[in-house]
């Protein structure tokens, strides 16, 4: 028994010995496209504030590394009960907030509360589901109105983040806006309890997140993490000029690389060009109601004709003229590879350009009929897609034009229908498919991405699957969704990008995950 | 005494000016397609949350409360709320305005100090070879846009010869200085060419007039005709020329700002219009037409100083 404790100590002094190697301190640089506005889990609705909610804050679970399943976060245990109604979880013993201040069940059942109060959150949505949260200690009982299949990647993604309650009732401000805003700006360390806190903040143009030294998880060197004293953001919105500052050694990492300088990067030596596997997929909705907005009856919306158009899409060409190589053409009609229960359907509407025309001309469509692409005014991807496709569509005798408006026209012309294709993007906010599912498919939600598209037997199965606590059961649905989407075809079927960031080889272990967070917990920077 | 008089008419007659601005930023933002509801909800929120938006910030008012609303909160110095920036409008344009305004007045500092010598010596070498070599660079300068002139500057002295660094803003002054030189220059580049091909042709023009000869004939020593005769009525036109070059380096802030990840009023501008964040973009047009406005003010006043056949009026 005591030569097995020494044993055991001297084992794992052994092993401690190159992980106490483990570099600390530094500051890390980062260069950021745009900025963080307001960093609160439940009012983040950005992705420059969505991506940094980890950093400042913890989920009582948190999602694996492959993002298949949850493990523990703040909640060291966790269980759900026989009939899918009651989630019980154990909060950790210990954790302290940044300033070191204890948290409670109170903090627990303050943070779901507000994050599931549609009058505050606009993520409440996915919160439907909770009849009631409840604190006993470090019991915490989750209980549901429904059965939900979601509720425990829900509890490990940003939006139910816990906050301190202390600080949100001794905050400036009538409203809870106006108290998270007073919160952020007063950079306290007291509002979250995870690996860094906000401790600068210059509007438009800097952020500096400081190591949080009350942080629960460990390193390899058995210490608190993060390795890192600080990360400082630099907002550089124009791509060259971020470039150029990592390649003037001002800053040690820069996002989004155009992909056309990805392989200028890769060839130099001392940055080390990453590109993080996403869930971003770019596609385009198609208009498939019968009529057009002005009336007019539109070629669109038989079926036939969206699918030559898939077809005589030739995604490896585009994907060599736009991401320059680094990307993969869409293997689910309705979710990137990454996404839980995607269904690979690959090759999803191979080259073909026989069968486009066969297609094109079973559907009787005219010769010269021509098709609006609405793009976004600027995009250098967006005009190298509308110049591929106009070409690759014109053996179909599709005549391709070009419509050019910015983000905020596009967004009310996918609400009003006023369009016949348009170029869209997504990336996961949560780590199950019903998300971007509902939003691509499912017609209550948002018309089935405003492409109008409409179908009884997918909204049954989307709803059915809502219900559904069997994964292999619910899996099934999905995969019954995807294969009556890929042939409906109501999208043009692109591709996925991964997230390309440029680092100096001096950064190790930093991590943008497929939802697109930015992870500094293990990063380090060697000086 | 008199031209306090005149500065304080100036003032009065610009209020009409503002109202006009005001009446043109209120009706183009909202003839812009795409609404701030949908800008700031996101794509995917729902009707009914872009609704409860639009009434949230007033838009289902009809316009003329809209624009009361605006105009009576304006004039008592309340500017709205950012969309955008969830915090004041006013606190965000205080933030703001010093590193536009800093920006500009060394953008003009350094366009002087660039084009007026070069004018010298090329007006002194009328038709040789100091003057075509001058003037040939500063067309191609004209014909540049500003961001490849920003980028091709960035790419060479900062990235490379790490005489300059990329982006920031600095903290003391002559941080500040170090850290705009290379936005500053970008724009001053464009505006020196103008003002070096007026102020050369202002030159040679009172060389040629008939005090001037009159003075060489006197035996006035050179330095003293440059200085007193030539200089001082050249500027002249100068000054008209660089008051109303203040919208073009103004907006050249737009492009600057963004390259150079300078946080001014431009880049936030350019973010605002995007936003369709209506109040913001209203608070910047007036901020720059203010700004505008004062500076055509400053230029008449200084022309009057320099040439008192121009009194004010």
């Amino acid at each position: 028994m005591q030569l097995k404790s020494v044993l055991g100590l001297v084992l794992a002094t052994t092993l401690a010995v190159p992980a106490l190697a483990q570099e600390r301190g530094g500051t890390l640089n980062f260069a950021r496209y745009d900025g963080s506005r307001l960093i609160d889990p439940i009012y983040a609705d950005r992705n420059p504030d969505i991506w940094m909610v980890g950093s400042l804050f913890d989920t009582l679970l948190r999602g694996s590394a492959d993002g298949n399943s949850v493990e523990p976060g703040l909640a060291e245990a966790f269980s759900v009960s026989e009939d899918g109604k009651t989630v019980s979880l154990t909060l950790r013993e210990g954790v302290l907030f940044a300033d070191g201040a204890p948290m409670t069940g109170d903090d627990i059942v303050f943070s779901l509360d507000r994050a599931r109060n549609p009058d505050l959150s606009p993520w409440a949505g996915l919160l439907g589901s909770i009849d009631t949260v409840s604190a006993d200690g470090n019991a915490i009982t989750i209980a549901l109105k429904d059965p939900d299949p979601t509720i425990l990647s829900m509890l490990a993604t940003f939006n139910t983040a816990i906050v301190s309650k202390a600080a949100f009732e001794t905050a400036a401000g009538e409203t809870d806006q106006d108290k998270s805003a007073a919160i952020f700006a007063s950079t306290s360390a007291g509002v979250g309890s995870g690996p860094f806190y906000l401790c600068g903040f210059e509007q438009g143009s800097s952020m500096d997140f400081c190591a949080n030294e009350n942080y629960w998880r460990n390193g390899a060197d058995g210490k608190p993490l993060p390795y890192l004293e600080a990360v400082h953001f630099e907002i550089i919105p124009d791509d060259a000029t971020r470039i150029l500052s990592l390649q003037a050694g001002e800053v040690d990492a820069a996002e989004f690389i155009p992909f056309s300088r990805v392989a200028e990067l890769e060839a130099d030596s001392n940055i080390n060009m990453q590109l993080y596997p996403s869930t971003r997929i770019i596609y385009s909705p198609i208009n498939t109601r019968d009529t057009r907005a002005d009336g007019s009856p539109n070629p669109l919306a038989d079926a036939r004709v969206r699918q030559a158009l898939n077809y005589a899409t030739n995604k490896d060409a585009l994907i060599g003229v736009v991401l320059h190589g680094a990307g993969q053409p869409m293997s689910s009609p309705l979710m990137a590879k990454a996404t839980q229960f995607s269904t690979d359907l690959s090759p999803l509407y191979a080259f073909d350009m026989e069968k486009a025309k066969a297609l094109v001309t079973e559907a009787g469509l005219e010769q010269g009929t021509e098709v609006t692409l609405t793009t976004l005014a600027g995009s250098a991807d967006d005009s190298t897609i509308f110049a591929a496709l106009q070409q690759m569509w014109a053996p179909l005798g599709i005549e391709l034009v070009v419509e050019q408006v910015d983000g905020a026209t596009r967004g009310a012309k996918n609400r009003s229908g006023e369009f016949d294709i348009h170029t869209y993007g997504w990336v996961n906010d949560v780590n199950d498919p019903s998300q971007v599912v509902g939003w691509l498919g499912y017609t209550p939600t948002a018309k089935a991405v405003g492409t109008g598209w409409e179908n009884a037997e997918f909204n049954t199965l989307f709803e059915e699957a809502a219900n559904e606590m069997d994964p292999e059961a619910r899996k099934v649905k999905f995969a019954k969704m995807q294969e009556l989407y890929a042939n409906a075809a109501p999208l043009l079927f692109m591709y996925e990008t991964p997230f390309a960031v440029a680092l100096r080889t001096a950064v190790e272990g930093y991590v943008q995950t497929p939802l697109g967070n930015n992870i500094f917990d293990e990063a380090t920077v060697s000086r | 005494m008199s031209s306090l008089n005149y500065i304080f008419k100036r003032l009065l007659m610009m209020v009409p000016t503002f109202f006009l601005v005001m009446v043109i930023i209120f009706l183009l933002v909202r003839m812009l397609p795409g609404d701030p509801a949908i800008a700031m909800a996101g794509d995917r929120a729902s009707d009914a949350d872009i609704q409860a938006i639009r009434e949230r910030l007033g838009l289902t008012e009809p316009m003329l409360v809209q624009f009361w609303l605006f105009l009576s909160n304006t004039v008592q110095g309340d500017l709205g709320r950012s969309i955008l920036m969830r915090t004041d409008v006013m606190d965000v344009i205080v933030d703001r305005l010093p590193v536009t305004v800093f920006l500009t007045v060394y953008s003009v500092i350094l366009s002087l100090l660039i084009a007026g010598p070069l004018a010298f010596v090329a007006a002194l070498n009328r038709g040789r070879w100091p003057d075509a070599v001058i003037r040939t660079i500063f067309q191609i300068g004209l014909s540049m846009p500003v961001f490849y002139i920003g980028l091709v500057l960035l790419t060479f002295l900062a990235a490379q010869l790490r005489l300059f660094p990329v982006g920031g803003y600095g903290d003391t002054f002559s941080e500040k200085l170090y850290h705009l030189f290379l936005p500053s220059v970008t724009v001053a580049l464009y505006t020196s060419a103008i003002i070096m091909r007026n102020l050369r042709s202002a030159i040679i023009e009172v060389l040629d007039a008939e005090y001037v000869q009159f003075a060489r004939a006197k035996g006035l020593p050179s330095r003293l005709i440059l200085g007193r005769h030539v200089l001082r009525n050249a500027l002249i036109s100068t000054v008209t020329l660089l008051g109303l070059s203040i919208g073009n380096l103004m907006s050249g802030t737009l492009v600057t700002e963004t390259v150079f990840a300078v946080p001014g009023m431009g880049r936030l501008m350019l973010e605002a219009i995007f936003a369709r964040d209506y109040p913001l973009i209203q608070g910047l047009t007036l901020t720059f037409a203010v700004l505008v406005s004062f500076v055509f003010l400053m230029t008449d006043v200084f022309q009057s100083r320099l040439d008192p056949r121009m009194r004010l009026q």
